[in-house]
């Protein structure tokens, strides 16, 4: 059974994933006729960073961090797994606007595995302290702390505090004293700017009251029960070892932690690139389609004070076929902002090729696995890299969806051409397998 | 506060959870009477009623042992049934339930021997939860006032759902121990401010109770006399199938809200625990058997004899005696159905 749906971004981040797992929840069947509805999301990389727009039923904006994008529709349940890194105290904040919007019990809604990474206020410090030290050369954190989570767990892994260490609050004590020493001391900042360990253990032990600890088992029986949606974080352009270092993210974008996640219950999942009609990128690093002439309306997405700004561009079949290799090759296309390419129809362009060290470039070769030396050099190239443009190569509206289905080598599956799951229709387009 | 969505201030985060009740405010404040909301003396009549809003309600109870014995129980208890409202709604278990909160003690020696909140449509009654004063008390003699909230419960309440639609409502009794065996009019006119004219034997007080009330009891692992034989037969005598082993204190929310869902034929039992499964609760295999047979017994009548008519009288070594042996599978099914008709 292939009920289970992989939401992976194949760009930069923010092409749309949350409105398309709302979509895909708010749906009767999972995927074509006579089968089930969704009943859970599960997030399998990144933390409390992420910032999934949907807009409600009753027409407001919420931005998934910590919640499932299905949240919205009854019923549909968040797995927040072991590849997670969990943030205690953002989710209260974001649990009570969900509670604004209607949604009854939310911490209800939530199961974390016990061995998820807690992202607590002394990441946060160490974060902003860090790259408040790197000026100029800041890598477009967002503040925070998930980079510090993910290399102090490297770094101390017994010591990391670990959802399941809410249940022990000796544990817990400890670790938190211990994490706001050492990276206070690692990091330079004042331990007095950060809350005393206590209140945010005692924070903590309430929190794990609310939402349920559970083991991995939890995922099989959730997989077994019915379909389930893996919802990544990010873009496959920012992963940890194939993104374009050192702008990139601390965690695995491609499909890979879900596959791991659905391989312990020998089950297998629909792998779904999302896409907009246009590149999109928050804050510093290669981005070669960049057009800063183009003025998409961009509601949600600002530049954030650790961020940089946001930057829009062309569409890069360059970099999202590198994209689409890297993971693996996806099984079909969510192609989304069909609504900006129809109003911007004839200035919304597709760029094929790179000019390069005055060579004209058609492909960025993966390198070794795990080889950040690579990476880099693929990133100053890139960096100097101009593009190149057909004339002619402006797609009308309705040609976006064949145009992309053939970058990538899948069929766009769904298609997007506005907020709101009303605005999203299943399709397909383009190459069949 | 940086670019994040979601403020990760851990002062603004405590308040936000403690503003969610499970607060335990009103006792970690030092107080040491009950709460005059939760207080029961002179209240007349707790009332469930219908609304414009709420056209067809459903009362539900869910009153909880906080003496001593109950250890850490009434805590989680007071954390996680502000989920309740919540899981039922979201289930469709229920369309318009009203939920009452209330803690039980012993009126022999305790400051608060009986706390009763107000049935409540939205998660108003979470105030009620966070006023509850936990006793930490009791006499050590395994025995508790649960006799004095059932007489509260048939006596002081009323509800639209029975008043009007002779639809019975939902009491849920969480504890660990016995009842005395009789109601004694000193207690109710001390604690509830009524004037009861003769002592009610237990029996006559449960047969009267569950004629308005489909009553449950649950028995949480972690509480002192978890898995006493002695008090699961006690209660089985009383409520016959209606007693529910309670593996995983997590899921008590979800035990009561599938236990009303069969009540209500929202859901059948396989969806039940389908359910129970998803929330990732280890009580499946538990509450599955407490469920099954609770399940099973939904949709007929029994009338005449309840069974505190087939079982000896409690504790005297009839049917329900202390020998353990109504916690082995089949010997439940001597007990016809809890819920009594009479």
């Amino acid at each position: 059974m292939t009920d289970h749906v992989i939401v992976v971004d194949l760009g930069y981040g923010d092409a749309g994933k949350g409105g398309i797992v709302d979509w895909l929840c708010s749906q009767p069947a999972a995927l074509g006729a006579g089968g089930r509805p969704f009943h859970a999301v599960v997030r399998f990389n990144g933390g409390a960073q992420a910032a999934h727009h949907v807009i409600s039923p009753g027409g407001r904006a919420h931005a998934f961090a910590q919640f499932g994008s299905g949240t919205f529709s009854a019923g549909v349940r968040t797995y927040l797994s072991r590849f997670m890194l969990v943030d205690p105290l953002a989710m209260t904040a974001e649990a009570a606007h969900l509670t604004e919007l209607g949604v009854p019990g939310p911490y209800e809604l939530v199961t974390v595995d016990r061995d998820a990474l807690l992202t607590t206020p002394y990441h946060q410090a160490a974060n902003r302290a860090r790259e408040a030290a790197r000026g100029a050369g800041r890598h477009g954190s967002c503040g925070m702390g998930i980079g510090e989570t993910a290399s102090y767990a490297l770094l101390h892994g017994a010591d990391a505090p670990r959802a399941g260490d809410c249940a022990a609050p000796r544990t817990l004590n400890r670790k938190l004293s211990l994490l706001r020493d050492r990276l206070a001391a690692d990091a330079g900042f004042p331990r007095r700017a950060t809350p005393p360990p206590a209140a945010v253990a005692a924070a903590y032990r309430a929190w794990a009251g609310r939402v349920t600890l559970a083991d991995e088992e939890h995922l099989v029986r959730l997989l077994r029960a019915g379909p389930v949606v893996f919802e990544g974080a990010q873009g496959v352009l920012l992963d940890e070892w194939r993104g374009f270092h050192p702008y990139t993210t601390w965690s695995t974008t491609t499909f890979a932690n879900a596959r791991t996640l659905l391989a312990r219950s020998g089950e297998s999942a629909l792998r779904l690139g999302v896409i907009r009609c246009y590149m999109t990128r928050h804050g510093p690093g290669p981005f070669v389609t960049e057009d800063p002439t183009l003025d998409l309306p961009e509601p949600h997405n600002r530049g954030g004070r650790w961020q940089g700004p946001f930057r829009t561009g062309h569409l890069d079949a360059v970099a999202l076929r590198y994209a689409t290799q890297v993971c693996g090759g996806a099984d079909a296309v969510a192609l989304t902002h069909l609504d900006s390419a129809r109003r911007r129809a004839g200035e919304l362009r597709v760029c094929r090729a790179y000019l390069a060290g005055g060579q004209r470039v058609t492909r960025i070769a993966p390198g070794p696995d795990r080889d950040l030396a690579y990476q880099e050099r693929l990133t100053g190239m890139l960096l100097a890299a101009r593009p190149v443009y057909d004339e002619a190569d402006r797609p009308a509206a309705r040609d976006w969806p064949e145009a992309v289905a053939e970058i990538v080598g899948a069929p766009v599956l769904v298609r997007s051409d506005g907020p709101g799951a009303a605005a999203k229709t299943a399709c397909l387009t383009g190459v069949s397998r | 506060m940086g670019s994040g969505r979601w403020s990760t201030d851990v002062y603004e985060a405590a308040a936000r959870l403690r503003g969610g009740a499970s607060a335990f405010a009103h006792s970690d404040s030092g107080a040491r009477n009950v709460h005059p909301a939760l207080n029961p003396f002179g209240v007349g009549a707790r009332e469930s009623r219908d609304s414009a809003e709420h056209p067809e309600s459903l009362a539900i109870a869910v009153l909880f042992d906080v003496t001593g014995s109950m250890g850490a129980v009434p805590r989680a208890l007071q954390a996680k049934l502000p989920q309740l409202l919540g899981l039922l709604l979201r289930k469709g278990y229920a369309r318009h339930p009203q939920i009452m909160f209330g803690a039980i003690g012993d009126a022999t020696c305790d400051r608060a021997p009986l706390q009763v909140g107000q049935f409540e449509s939205d998660n108003r009654m979470d105030g009620d939860l966070e006023r509850i004063l936990l006793e930490g008390g009791g006499g050590g003699q395994k025995t508790e006032s649960y006799e004095l909230a059932m007489y509260f419960m048939a006596r002081h309440t009323l509800a639209d759902c029975w008043e009007k639609r002779r639809k019975r409502g939902y009491l849920f009794i969480v504890g660990d121990e016995m009842a005395y065996p009789k109601v004694k009019p000193r207690e109710v006119r001390a604690v509830i401010g009524a004037e009861l004219a003769e002592a009610l034997e237990l029996r006559a007080m449960a047969a009267e109770l569950t004629q308005r009330w489909d009553t449950y009891y649950i028995l949480p692992e972690g509480a002192a006399y978890a898995g006493d034989g002695q008090v699961l037969g006690f209660w089985r005598a009383l409520l016959g199938q209606n007693v529910i082993e309670l593996a995983d204190l997590d899921a008590v929310c979800e035990t009561i809200a599938l236990t009303i869902g069969l009540g209500e034929e929202a859901i059948d039992l396989d969806a039940g625990l389908a359910d129970l499964a998803d929330v990732g609760s280890a009580a499946g295999p538990a509450v599955s058997r407490a469920l099954t047979l609770i399940g099973a017994s939904h949709g007929q009548l029994v009338a005449g004899a309840g069974p505190a008519a087939l079982a000896g009288p409690p504790g005297t070594g009839g049917s329900a005696g202390g020998d353990g042996q109504h916690r082995s599978g089949d010997d439940d099914l001597d007990f016809p159905s809890g819920n009594i008709r009479l």
